[in-house]
C-alpha cells in the first residue's frame, strides 16, 4: 500500500493505492494519526485501492470519527469491490462517498 | 724362547676372546658393571701371574723375560679401567712377592712390580680419557705396549742407579723380547676381539675425523722428532765417546813414551859417563866401544871436528855440517855439561838411525857416544816391558810394544817375539801417522788403536771399540727410552689438549648446529672457552639471528599469500541468503588461522527446491582449499542437474577419486528440500550428524546411517534418506570445528554440550542460532587457539507452499505468504479483479482471525474447484472456535456507536456462497465456497 498526501490549507488529500488489509491497515492508521491535526477536510482517494478488508474498515471508521469532530471526511473514486464491502457492512451510511 | 713367549702372549688373547663372548652370551651380561670388572681384572691378573713364572716366561741371564704387562693392558684397554687396575695390582704384587718365594730375581723386583701396577693404571687412564671408554684399535694397543715396556726398562735403570752396568746388561738382553712379546700379545688380543665384534670402520663416508687426522700427523711428527733427536744424540755420543777413547789412549801412549825416553836417556847417560871416565883414564875409544857395546865413540875438539873415533871414516867430520850433529855444539859453549839426543837419523847418513849422548871433556871438546836400537833395546827392553805390562787403557784396553821390525816385545797375552800382523794388526809408519786413531781387529775384536814410534819402539795403545762406545750405547738406550716415554706422554698430552680445547668444542657447536638445522632456531651456540670459539659462536649466532629474520619475513609473505588464498576461498562461499518465505537459511564459517577445507553451500535447484550442504576437506592449507573448491563445484554441478542426494554423492565420489594422488577426502552432508511438500532428502558422506528440531520439540541428532567419506574409495554407493519437515522445523549443520573445539586443557566441546546448548539457547532464527553457538564455542575455548574452521548452517522451514495447499505457522509475518497463495490462486484461475479481490478479502479476514485468536501453531489453507465454484478450506490446530456462532454486527448504527468486531466474518459470509465450520481431529476447519462467475 502506498499513500500520497496533498495538503492545501486545512484540506488534506490522501490518495491510497494497493490493498488495505490486516498487513497494511496499521500503516494507514499511523499515517492518519500524524496528519490529521488541524485538518478540517479529509479527502480519501480510493481510485487505485484494490480492496478493503475489515482491518481497513476499522481505520476508516476511526478516521471518520475524528473528522466528525474536526470537520468532514470524503471518500472518492470507490471501486466495485470496495463499494460492495461498504454496502455489506453498512458503511455506506456512515461515510461520505462521492 | 720365542715360541714360549708367544704362547703366553696368546693366553691373553684367548682370555680376551672368552671374556668378550661371555660378556655377551652368558649371565655375565646381567652382572653389575663393577662385579664384572672385578672378575675380568682377577682373571687377567692370574694370566699376569702365570706370565711372571718361568712356566710362562723365559729365563734369560737370571731374569725372566715375560709378557706380564700385557695382561693389565688387555684388561684395561679392552674391558675397562677398573679391570686394568685390578689385574695390574695382582700382577705387580705377585711379582714383588715372587722374589721372596725364589721364583724370580731380586735385581728387577721393584722395577718390575711397580711397572706392572703402573701399566694397569696407564691402561685405565688411557681408556677413560683418551679413548672415551672404548676399546682402542690394535695399532694403539701395540704402541701403548711398546711404550709401557720401555718404561719398564727405564724403571730397571732408575731402581739400579748405583749399578748401571748390570742394569744395562738386563735391559740390553730383555728390551727386544719383552717389547715384542707384550706388544704382540696386546695387538693380537685387541685385534681378535675387534674381528669378533665385526667392527667396521663406522666412518663409511671415507672422511676422517679431525682427531684421526690429527693423531696421524702428530704421530708422524713425534716419530720424526724422536728419530731426529735419536740420530743426533747417537752421532754426538759416538763422537764424544771416540774423542774420550782417543784421549785415554793418547794419554797412556804419551806416558809410556815419556817413560821409555827417560829410561833410554838415563841408560845412555850412565854409559856415556862410564866411557868418558875410562877414556880420561887413558882407555882407547875402540876398546871402549867394544867393551860397552856401542856403535860409536867420538872425540870432538873445541872446533867441533871429530878428532878421534872408533870408526875411522868419521875422522875430520865437522859437527856443524848437519842439523843432527850441530845440536851437540851446545856442549862447546859451556852452557851444559851433558846432552842426550833422541833416536833419529844421523846427519852423516840419514838412512842410519842413532841415539847419541855427549859429555864435555875437562880439556875442552867433548865425548859423544852413539848406539843403534838393537844395542839400545838390549839395555832397556826389560824396563819398557815392565813399564807397559801392567798398564791398562780403560777397563780392557792394553799397550803393545814392538821393535823396529814389528816384532812384539810386550802385549797383554804374551805373544812376545811374534810379528805384529799375527794378532791382526797392520801398523805401518808410511800409512799411518803416529798419534792418529785407527780402528782394527785385534784377535777378531774391533779395537780403537794409536801408536807412537819412540827410541826404536812401536808403542801401540788399544781399546776395544765396544768399551769405547759403552757409554754411548748406554746413554743411547737411556736417551732413547726417555725420549720415547717423553714423546709418548707428549703425544697423549697434545692429543688430549686438542681434544679438550678443539674437538670437544667443535662437537658442542655441531650439536647446537644440528638442533638449529632441525628447526630450533632459538638454540644459541655458547662455546666460550677461548677467543676463537667465542667469536665462532657469535658468528653462528648472528647468522642464525639473520636467518631467523629472513625466515620471519618469508613466513610473513607466505602468511599474506595464505591470507589471500583464504579470502578467495571464503569469497567462494555464498553469503547472499535467499529471501523466501518458505524457509530461512543462514550459514557462517569462522576460519582458523591456517587455510582450512571447510565449506558450506546452498542454491535453489528450481523454484521450489533448495539444496544445502556442509563439508569438511581433510587436511589444511592450499591443497585442502583447492580440493574444497573442486568438491564444491562438482557437487553443485550434479545437484543443479536435478539428481537425488545419494546419486550426487555417488557421482561426486567417482569424480573426486580421479587423480587424487594427494589422498585427500571430504566429509559432507547434503540436503535437498522440496519446499512445496516439506520432504527433505539427504545423504551423509561421513559427516557429523546434523541437529534437527521437529514440531517444537527439542533438538536431537539426525542419526541416519552415514556413508563413506567422499574421495576415499572408488565405487561407493550412498544411501538416500528422507524426512518430512513441517513448518517451524529447524535443522542445524556444523563441522567438527564446533564439536572438536578445545580448551587450553584440551577438553573437547563435544556433541552433548552442543545438543544441550541448542536446546537451551532459544534462538529466534538460524542466524541467531549460528551466532549463539559461535559465542558459546568461543566462551568454551577461552584462550585456546582455534585450530580448525568452525562452520555452521542453519535452516528453518517456515511454510509448505504447494500448488493447492499452503501450510504456515500462524503469525503476523505469515500474512504475506498467505496473500501470496491467494495471488497464486487468482493468477492460476485467470480471475477477474473483482473475484480476485474478494478472495483476497476472504483470505485476509479468516487468516487474521486464526492469527489473532486461535493460538494455533499450524494453519493450512487448501482449495479446489468444482462447477466453477472455488472451495476453500481453512484449517488450524488452535482452540475450538466457531466464527459462525457469533452474533452478527448491527450495521445500522452510527459511526460513533459502531463496534468493529465480527465485521470480518460477516463480510466473508456475505461474499461467499456458503460458509461451514466443523471441528475435525482437534482442528478448526472452515469451508468456504465462492462462485467464480460474475453474478
Amino acid at each position: 500500500m502506498t499513500i500520497e498526501k496533498k495538503s492545501s490549507g486545512t484540506e488534506l488529500l490522501m490518495a491510497i493505492s494497493g490493498r488495505m488489509d490486516t498487513s497494511t491497515a496499521p500503516q494507514f492508521e499511523a499515517e492518519l494519526k500524524s496528519s490529521l491535526d488541524g485538518v478540517e477536510k479529509l479527502v480519501l482517494d480510493f481510485e487505485n485501492l484494490e480492496y478493503v478488508s475489515s482491518a481497513g474498515l476499522r481505520v476508516i471508521l476511526a478516521a471518520q470519527k475524528i473528522m466528525n469532530k474536526q470537520g468532514k471526511m470524503v471518500i472518492k473514486n470507490v471501486g466495485e469491490v470496495i463499494a460492495e464491502v461498504f454496502e455489506i457492512t453498512g458503511f455506506v451510511d456512515i461515510l461520505t462517498i462521492e | 724362547m720365542t715360541v714360549k713367549l708367544l704362547i703366553t702372549a696368546f693366553c691373553n688373547a684367548a682370555l680376551a676372546i672368552l671374556l668378550y663372548i661371555a660378556e655377551r652370551k652368558t649371565s655375565l651380561k646381567k652382572m653389575p658393571y663393577m662385579a664384572k670388572q672385578f672378575i675380568i681384572g682377577v682373571l687377567f691378573g692370574l694370566v699376569a701371574v702365570y706370565s711372571s713364572t718361568s712356566v710362562g716366561g723365559v729365563e734369560l741371564n737370571g731374569a725372566i723375560v715375560n709378557v706380564r704387562d700385557a695382561s693389565p693392558l688387555c684388561a684395561g684397554l679392552i674391558f675397562g679401567a677398573p679391570a686394568g687396575i685390578i689385574s695390574g695390582l695382582i700382577g705387580g704384587v705377585f711379582r714383588y712377592i715372587a722374589t721372596f718365594l725364589g721364583i724370580t730375581g731380586t735385581y728387577t723386583q721393584l722395577a718390575c712390580s711397580v711397572s706392572t701396577i703402573l701399566v694397569g693404571f696407564i691402561a685405565a687412564a688411557l681408556r677413560k680419557f683418551m679413548f672415551d671408554d672404548k676399546k682402542p684399535t690394535w695399532i694403539y694397543g701395540v704402541g701403548i705396549a711398546i711404550v709401557c715396556e720401555i718404561m719398564h726398562m727405564l724403571m730397571i735403570f732408575f731402581t739400579n742407579m748405583n749399578d748401571v752396568t748390570t742394569a744395562f746388561g738386563f735391559v740390553e738382553n730383555c728390551t727386544l723380547p719383552m717389547v715384542l712379546g707384550n706388544s704382540i700379545a696386546v695387538g693380537i688380543a685387541i685385534g681378535m676381539v675387534s674381528l669378533l665384534s665385526k667392527e667396521k670402520n663406522t666412518n663409511n663416508k671415507g672422511q676422517k675425523q679431525i682427531s684421526q687426522t690429527f693423531q696421524f700427523w702428530l704421530l708422524v711428527c713425534i716419530v720424526l722428532a724422536f728419530a731426529a733427536t735419536s740420530i743426533f744424540t747417537s752421532v754426538l755420543q759416538t763422537r764424544v765417546s771416540q774423542t774420550e777413547a782417543e784421549s785415554v789412549i793418547k794419554t797412556n801412549l804419551n806416558d809410556v813414551y815419556q817413560d821409555v825416553m827417560d829410561a833410554s836417556d838415563e841408560n845412555l847417560l850412565s854409559k856415556t859417563t862410564k866411557i868418558r871416565d875410562e877414556y880420561l883414564s887413558g882407555e882407547d875409544v875402540k876398546t871402549l866401544a867394544e867393551k860397552y857395546n856401542v856403535i860409536e865413540v867420538n872425540i870432538i875438539d873445541t872446533n867441533g871436528i871429530i878428532t878421534d873415533t872408533n870408526n875411522d871414516e868419521y875422522i875430520g867430520y865437522d859437527m856443524t855440517s848437519g842439523d843432527q850433529s850441530a845440536e851437540f855444539l851446545v856442549l862447546l859453549k859451556g852452557e851444559v855439561q851433558e846432552y842426550i839426543q833422541d833416536y833419529r837419523p844421523t846427519s852423516y847418513d840419514n838412512k842410519t838411525y842413532r841415539k847419541y849422548g855427549g859429555m864435555i871433556l875437562p880439556d875442552g871438546g867433548f865425548l859423544q857416544v852413539g848406539y843403534d836400537a838393537r844395542q839400545f833395546g838390549a839395555d832397556v827392553n826389560t824396563f819398557v816391558v815392565k813399564s807397559v805390562k801392567n798398564r791398562h787403557i780403560g777397563n780392557s784396553g792394553f799397550i803393545i810394544v814392538c821393535d823396529e821390525q814389528l816384532k812384539i816385545i810386550s802385549d797383554d797375552s804374551n805373544q812376545n817375539g811374534k810379528d805384529l800382523s799375527a794378532i791382526g794388526m797392520p801398523v805401518n809408519r808410511e800409512n799411518t801417522s803416529p798419534g792418529a786413531i785407527f780402528e782394527t781387529d785385534i784377535n777378531g775384536t774391533p779395537h780403537l788403536c794409536a801408536y807412537h814410534f819412540v827410541e826404536g819402539y812401536y808403542i801401540i795403545g788399544t781399546m776395544p771399540t765396544e768399551e769405547a762406545m759403552y757409554m754411548k750405547t748406554l746413554s743411547g738406550y737411556v736417551n732413547m727410552f726417555s725420549e720415547m716415554i717423553v714423546f709418548a706422554a707428549l703425544f697423549v698430552l697434545i692429543y688430549f689438549l686438542i681434544k679438550e680445547i678443539i674437538i670437544k668444542n667443535i662437537q658442542k657447536i655441531n650439536i647446537s648446529l644440528a638442533q638449529i638445522t632441525n628447526g630450533n632456531l632459538d638454540v644459541k651456540v655458547e662455546v666460550r672457552s677461548n677467543e676463537e670459539f667465542a667469536s665462532l659462536s657469535d658468528d653462528i649466532n648472528s647468522t642464525v639471528t639473520t636467518l631467523k629474520s629472513y625466515i620471519a619475513e618469508a613466513a610473513a609473505r607466505i602468511d599474506k599469500e595464505l591470507e589471500f588464498a583464504k579470502q578467495i576461498q571464503y569469497s567462494s562461499l555464498p553469503t547472499a541468503f535467499p529471501e523466501r518465505y518458505e524457509f530461512e537459511l543462514y550459514a557462517k564459517m569462522i576460519t582458523a588461522k591456517e587455510v582450512g577445507g571447510d565449506f558450506y553451500d546452498f542454491y535453489m535447484i528450481n523454484d521450489h527446491t533448495v539444496a544445502f550442504l556442509i563439508a569438511d576437506v581433510s587436511g589444511k592449507g592450499i591443497p585442502a582449499a583447492m580440493f574444497m573448491m573442486k568438491a564444491k563445484a562438482i557437487i553443485k554441478g550434479l545437484a543443479e542437474s536435478g539428481l537425488e542426494p545419494d546419486e550426487i554423492f555417488t557421482k561426486a565420489n567417482t569424480s573426486l577419486c580421479e587423480n587424487n594422488e594427494a589422498g585427500m577426502f571430504v566429509t559432507a552432508w547434503l540436503g535437498i528440500l522440496d519446499l512445496s511438500t516439506g520432504l527433505l532428502k539427504f545423504a551423509n558422506a561421513g559427516h557429523n550428524p546434523p541437529l534437527i528440531c521437529k514440531g517444537n520439540e527439542k533438538f536431537e541428532y539426525l542419526k541416519a546411517r552415514s556413508g563413506m567419506i567422499l574421495a576415499g574409495m572408488e565405487g561407493i554407493r550412498y544411501r538416500k534418506n528422507e524426512i518430512r519437515l513441517s513448518p517451524g522445523d529447524r535443522i542445524c549443520l556444523y563441522t567438527d570445528g564446533v564439536t572438536e573445539a578445545t580448551t587450553t586443557d584440551n577438553v573437547l566441546y563435544g556433541e552433548q554440550r552442543l545438543l544441550d546448548f541448542v536446546n537451551t539457547v532459544g534462538a529466534a532464527n538460524p542466524k541467531e542460532l549460528c551466532e549463539r553457538i559461535e559465542e558459546d564455542v568461543n566462551l568454551f575455548a577461552g584462550d585456546a587457539p582455534q585450530f580448525d574452521d568452525i562452520t555452521m548452517l542453519g535452516l528453518t522451514y517456515r511454510c509448505v507452499f504447494g500448488e493447492y495447499m499452503i501450510s504456515v505457522i500462524p503469525n503476523n509475518e505469515s500474512h504475506t505468504v498467505v496473500d501470496l497463495f491467494a495471488e497464486q490462486i487468482a493468477s492460476k484461475l485467470l480471475l477477474v479483479p473483482k473475484i480476485a479481490n474478494k478472495i483476497h478479502i476472504i483470505f485476509d479476514e479468516i487468516y487474521a482471525n486464526i492469527v489473532s485468536y486461535s493460538k494455533a501453531t499450524s494453519a493450512t489453507i487448501s482449495y479446489d474447484i468444482t462447477d466453477e465454484k472455488l472451495h476453500l478450506i481453512f484449517s488450524d490446530n488452535g482452540i475450538a472456535y466457531d466464527p459462525l456462532g457469533a452474533s452478527e454486527p448491527d450495521i445500522t448504527l452510527s459511526a460513533e456507536e459502531r463496534q468493529i468486531g465480527g465485521l470480518g466474518i460477516f463480510i466473508v459470509k456475505k461474499m461467499a456462497e456458503n460458509v461451514e465450520y466443523t471441528r475435525e481431529d482437534e482442528r478448526n476447519v472452515l469451508r468456504i465456497t465462492l462462485a467464480l462467475t460474475q453474478n
